[in-house]
C-alpha cells in the first residue's frame, strides 16, 4: 500500500508538470496583455506606447518565455506559489492561503451536507422502491440535476430581497471571527451546491443499493431472520456505497467548477472568482499557480477517495509480494 | 458611509499605474481629490488650490512654481514638502532606475506635457519646467487621476533599493488625504477612518472630513451591489460601468425605496463609431465614412442600447462652460431630417461604388453588447455587415490601441478641456489610443492652434473647426450619444459632491456626512 501511496504521489509530479507547460502555453496564446489592463483600468484613460513597454520591460514581460516559466517553477519549488501577481503586487501565496481557505471551507460544507444527505437518501430510496419516498427523492434530485445552481441562486436571493427585504452580509467574515455572519453569507451557496453535488450521488446510491439489495448474501441474511435494519445498514450499505465514493471523487471538479460561479453572486471572495478574475486580467503568474494548485487538489482529492474505496472494498487492494 | 467599490483596486492602489476606477473611488478618500490643485468642489470646470496654496507662471508658459502649504501632512505626520512634489513629477514623468532595474513612468505621461526638469526652490516652493508651452498645465494637473500617492520619505528607500514596482500599498497606503487608511480585507472591504489633522476646512471653518469613516465593500457583481442596496446593506453604490444603473434597475429601486434613495447623474464619455483608416477597407473612403453617419438614428440609440440614459451630445458635454450657448455643435451638424440625411447616405455610397454595401469589422466587449448589436443592426440597412469581434477587456485593451481592426468604439476618456481630447482624437503615431485611426497632419494642426490659443473666443473657434473636421468632413468619428452614469445614494447621505461629468472626480467624500 505505501509503495502504490509514493507511486501515486510520484505520478503528482509529471502530471503537475504537463499542466503547468500546458496552461503557460494557453494564457500565452490567449490575446490580451496585463499591462494594457493595468494601464487602462476600466478602459477609460489613454497611455502611451513608452508606458506599455517600460511596464512590460518592469514586470518582466519581456524575457524570453522559457525564462518566465523558468522563473515560474522556481517560484513554485521554493515556496514562493508563482512570486506576485501582476496587477495587484500581492504575493501569490498570500493570495492563494487567503482565498484558498474560502473555497475550501464552502466546498467542506458542500460535501458534508452532501454526504449526509445523499447517502441515507439513495438508501431510502432503494429499501422504499417505488414508494412516495422513493418519488420524491427522484424528483429533488432530477431537478438538483437539472437545474444550474446559479439560476437558483438569484431566485433564492430575489425572493429573500422581494418578501422580506432581506439579502446575505456583504461582508465575508471566517467562522473564527464572526460565526453567525459566517453562516448566514455561507448557508444558501453551501446548500446549493450540495444540492447539485448530492443529486447524482443519491441516485447511484440508489442504484447500487437496489442491485446489493438483490444479491444472494442479503437474501440469505433475511433467510436467517436479521432484523431488516442491520441487513440494510450492516450488510449491503457498505458495498452499495463503493460507487459512491468513485463518484465522489469524479464530481469533485464539478463541485468547484459550481463553487466559481456561487462566488461571484454571493460575493465571496474565494479562489474561483479570483482565478476567473486574474484570467480575465491575464495575470499570468496568478492563473497559473492557482490552476496547477486545483490540480494538484484533485489528484491528492481522488487518491484519498481511492484509498477510501480500498478500505471500503478489500478485493480492490493491491496484491502483496 | 458603506459604498460598494466595484472591485479590488488593482496596481497596489498606484494612482501612476492606472486610472481604474476600482482605485479612484477609494484613492480619493486616502489620497484627497487632488494633487497640487484640483478640480474646485462648486464647479468641476474651475481649478482651486489643493495641495499647493499658489502658483505663478512665466510669461511663455514653460515655467510652473508652486507653493506649498504648510499644513499639509502625510498620515504618518511627516509634513508634505517641496521634495514630495517633485518627487511624484520625477516619477511620472522619468520613472526611476536603479542599476539594470527600471520602473515605468506613468501612464498619464504624455498628457503631462514634455517636463524638462523639476527643482526644490525651498522647503514650500518647487518649480516645473516644460520643453514647450503649456497654457492649460493647471486643467491638467487638476485631472482627478492625477493623485499624489508616493510619499518620498517612505518609497525612495525601496526604489534605492532596486525595488522598482513598489507601491503605496507596500509602504502602507500613507496618503494626505481626509481619511486614513484602516485596514483592507483582499476581495471584502477596504476601511478609511478620519484623519483628524486634515488641513481642509468647509466653507464655515468646520473641520473636514465630516464622516466617522467609509467602508468600501468590494462587489464585482453588480446585481450583488444592487440586492444589497435594496435591502438597506449599503449607504451608496459604487462607480464605473456596469455599477451605474440602467432605466430597469433604477425603477426596482424607486419601486421599493421611493424617497429613500437619490441618484447622482454624471456624464460619462460617448457612445461612438470609429475607424480605422489605417487599415484598408471602404471606410477608407471619406464618403463612406460619411455616409454611414448620416444613416444611424442617433435617436433611437438612446432607448434601444444605453438603457435610457444618454442624450445626444457633442463631444464636451452640455453642460461644460467652454461650450457655452455660442457654440453651435453636433448634433446640429446634421440637423435635417432622418429620412432626408438617409436618401443623401445612400446617395454617397451608390457614389463611393458599394450600393451593394461591404463587410466590416467593429471590436467588441460583452458589456458594451447592446451597443455593438444596435449598430449592426443600424448599418445593416445600409448594407454595410458589420462583423462583430466581440473579446474579453484584455484583448480589447490591446486591440484598441493597435491597427488590427476595422471599426471601433473607442474607451472612455473623459476630457473638461478640448485640448484633452488630442489622445483620443490625434494621429495614430502621437497618440496610439486615438478611437479612430488616422495620420492627418490637418488634426495636428488643429491641435496646435488649440493649444496655442489663450483667448477663450479663439478657442472656441478652433474646437468648432476641429470638430467639424473631425465629426463632418472626414468623420473620422460618428459622435452617437453621451452616456449619462447613474449612482445610487441613500436619501440620508448628505453633502455628496456629484461632479457634471467625470465619475473619477470628488471621490475623497470629505464633505459628506449622514443624517439618520
Amino acid at each position: 500500500m505505501r509503495r502504490y501511496v509514493v507511486y501515486r504521489f510520484g505520478l503528482m509530479v509529471p502530471t503537475a508538470l504537463i499542466a503547468s507547460i500546458v496552461l503557460f502555453g494557453i494564457m500565452r496564446v490567449l490575446p490580451g496583455d496585463v499591462t494594457t489592463v493595468i494601464l487602462s483600468g476600466s478602459g477609460s484613460s489613454a497611455h502611451s506606447v513608452e508606458a506599455r513597454e517600460a511596464l512590460r520591460e518592469e514586470l518582466g514581460l519581456d524575457d524570453p518565455l522559457p525564462v518566465q516559466y523558468g522563473r515560474w517553477l522556481w517560484s513554485m519549488v521554493n515556496g514562493e506559489l508563482g512570486g506576485r501577481s501582476l496587477t495587484t503586487g500581492e504575493t501569490v501565496r498570500t493570495l492563494v492561503g487567503r482565498q484558498f481557505s474560502v473555497t475550501l471551507l464552502l466546498t467542506l460544507y458542500a460535501v458534508a451536507i452532501s454526504i449526509a444527505i445523499s447517502i441515507p437518501a439513495g438508501v431510502l430510496a432503494a429499501v422504499r422502491r417505488d414508494r412516495w419516498p422513493d418519488y420524491l427523492i427522484r424528483v429533488v434530485t432530477s431537478v438538483g440535476q437539472a437545474v444550474p445552481s446559479f439560476w437558483v441562486a438569484l431566485l433564492i436571493i430575489l425572493v429573500f430581497l422581494v418578501w422580506f427585504r432581506w439579502s446575505p452580509p456583504i461582508v465575508y467574515a471566517p467562522p473564527w471571527r464572526a460565526p453567525i455572519e459566517h453562516l448566514q453569507i455561507m448557508i444558501i451557496p453551501a446548500l446549493l451546491l450540495a444540492w447539485e453535488y448530492s443529486a447524482y450521488v443519491t441516485r447511484v446510491t440508489r442504484a447500487a443499493m437496489i442491485e446489493v439489495l438483490s444479491h444472494d448474501y442479503v437474501r440469505t441474511a433475511r433467510a436467517k431472520g436479521l432484523n431488516e435494519r442491520i441487513v440494510v445498514w450492516r450488510h449491503s450499505v457498505r458495498n452499495a456505497v463503493i460507487p459512491s465514493t468513485t463518484i465522489l471523487g469524479l464530481q469533485l471538479g464539478t463541485l468547484l467548477g459550481g463553487t466559481l460561479i456561487l462566488e461571484m453572486i454571493f460575493g465571496l471572495p474565494g479562489l474561483g472568482r479570483g482565478v476567473v478574475q486574474a484570467a480575465v486580467e491575464r495575470d499570468y503568474p496568478v492563473v497559473l499557480s492557482v490552476s496547477v494548485l486545483l490540480v494538484l487538489t484533485m489528484m491528492v482529492a481522488n487518491l484519498l477517495l481511492d484509498l477510501l474505496s480500498t478500505w471500503l472494498d478489500p478485493r480492490l487492494r493491491v496484491p502483496q509480494g | 458611509m458603506i459604498l460598494a467599490n466595484r472591485g479590488d483596486p488593482p496596481a497596489g492602489f498606484d494612482t501612476l499605474r492606472t486610472s481604474s476606477i476600482a482605485l479612484h473611488h477609494v484613492a480619493g478618500s486616502i489620497f484627497g481629490p487632488g494633487n497640487l490643485v484640483r478640480r474646485c468642489r462648486a464647479n468641476v470646470y474651475l481649478i482651486c488650490p489643493d495641495l499647493a496654496e499658489r502658483w505663478v507662471v512665466n510669461p511663455g508658459f514653460t515655467e510652473w512654481t508652486f507653493t506649498i502649504r504648510d499644513d499639509v501632512l502625510w498620515h504618518d505626520g511627516t509634513p508634505f514638502t517641496a521634495e514630495d512634489a517633485k518627487f511624484w513629477f520625477e516619477l511620472a514623468q522619468f520613472g526611476a532606475e536603479a542599476g539594470e532595474r527600471i520602473r515605468a513612468p506613468a501612464y498619464f505621461k504624455g498628457e503631462l506635457g514634455d517636463i524638462e526638469r523639476v527643482e526644490v526652490l525651498a522647503n514650500d516652493r518647487v518649480r516645473v519646467t516644460l520643453a514647450e508651452r503649456s497654457v492649460h498645465f493647471m486643467d491638467i494637473l487638476a485631472n482627478p487621476r492625477l493623485k499624489i500617492a508616493h510619499p518620498s520619505h517612505l518609497m525612495e528607500p525601496h526604489l534605492r533599493k532596486g525595488e522598482m514596482s513598489v507601491s503605496p500599498m507596500d509602504v502602507g497606503l500613507v496618503g494626505t488625504g481626509p481619511f486614513v487608511f484602516l485596514d483592507y480585507d483582499r476581495g471584502t472591504r477596504i476601511r478609511v477612518r478620519p484623519w483628524d489633522r486634515y488641513w481642509e476646512r468647509n466653507e464655515n471653518g468646520t473641520s473636514l472630513p465630516r464622516l466617522g469613516g467609509i467602508d468600501f465593500i468590494i462587489m464585482p457583481d453588480p446585481i450583488a451591489m444592487d440586492v444589497a442596496f435594496r435591502t438597506g446593506r449599503l449607504d451608496g453604490g459604487a462607480r464605473g460601468q456596469g455599477h451605474y444603473l440602467t432605466v430597469e434597475r433604477k425603477r426596482g429601486y424607486d419601486r421599493e425605496l421611493r424617497d429613500e434613495v437619490v441618484y447622482g447623474e454624471m456624464e460619462g464619455g460617448m457612445f461612438r463609431l470609429a475607424f480605422n483608416t489605417l487599415k484598408e477597407g471602404p471606410w477608407q473612403d471619406p464618403d463612406v465614412r460619411r455616409a454611414m453617419s448620416l444613416w444611424i438614428d442617433k435617436d433611437s440609440a438612446i432607448a434601444a442600447s444605453l438603457g435610457g440614459y444618454a442624450w445626444t451630445a457633442p463631444s464636451l458635454g452640455p453642460s461644460n462652460p467652454f461650450k457655452g450657448t455660442r457654440f453651435i455643435n453636433w448634433p446640429r451638424f446634421d440637423g435635417e431630417p432622418l429620412e432626408q440625411k438617409r436618401a443623401e447616405a445612400q446617395r454617397l455610397m451608390a457614389s463611393a461604388g458599394y450600393v451593394d454595401g461591404f463587410e466590416m469589422g467593429h471590436l467588441c466587449r460583452p458589456r458594451l453588447l447592446p451597443q455593438c448589436e444596435y449598430l449592426q443592426a443600424q448599418l445593416s440597412g445600409l448594407n454595410v455587415d458589420l462583423k462583430l469581434q466581440i473579446v474579453d477587456s484584455a484583448e480589447w485593451n490591446r486591440g484598441r490601441v493597435s491597427l488590427d481592426y476595422d471599426s471601433q468604439e473607442g474607451a472612455l476618456t473623459h476630457s473638461l478641456i478640448p485640448e484633452g481630447a488630442e489622445s483620443v482624437f490625434g494621429i495614430y503615431s502621437e497618440n496610439p489610443d486615438s478611437y479612430a485611426k488616422h495620420e492627418d497632419p490637418q488634426i495636428d494642426d488643429l491641435f496646435r492652434r488649440l493649444k496655442s490659443a489663450t483667448i477663450d473666443g479663439d478657442r472656441v473657434v478652433v474646437w468648432r473647426e476641429l470638430e467639424h473636421y473631425i465629426y463632418v468632413e472626414q468623420s473620422y468619428i460618428v459622435p452617437i450619444a453621451e452616456i449619462i452614469q447613474v449612482v445610487p445614494y441613500r436619501s440620508y447621505v448628505k453633502g455628496l459632491v456629484i461632479p457634471p461629468e467625470d465619475g473619477h472626480t470628488h471621490t475623497d467624500f470629505a464633505t459628506v456626512w449622514l443624517e439618520r
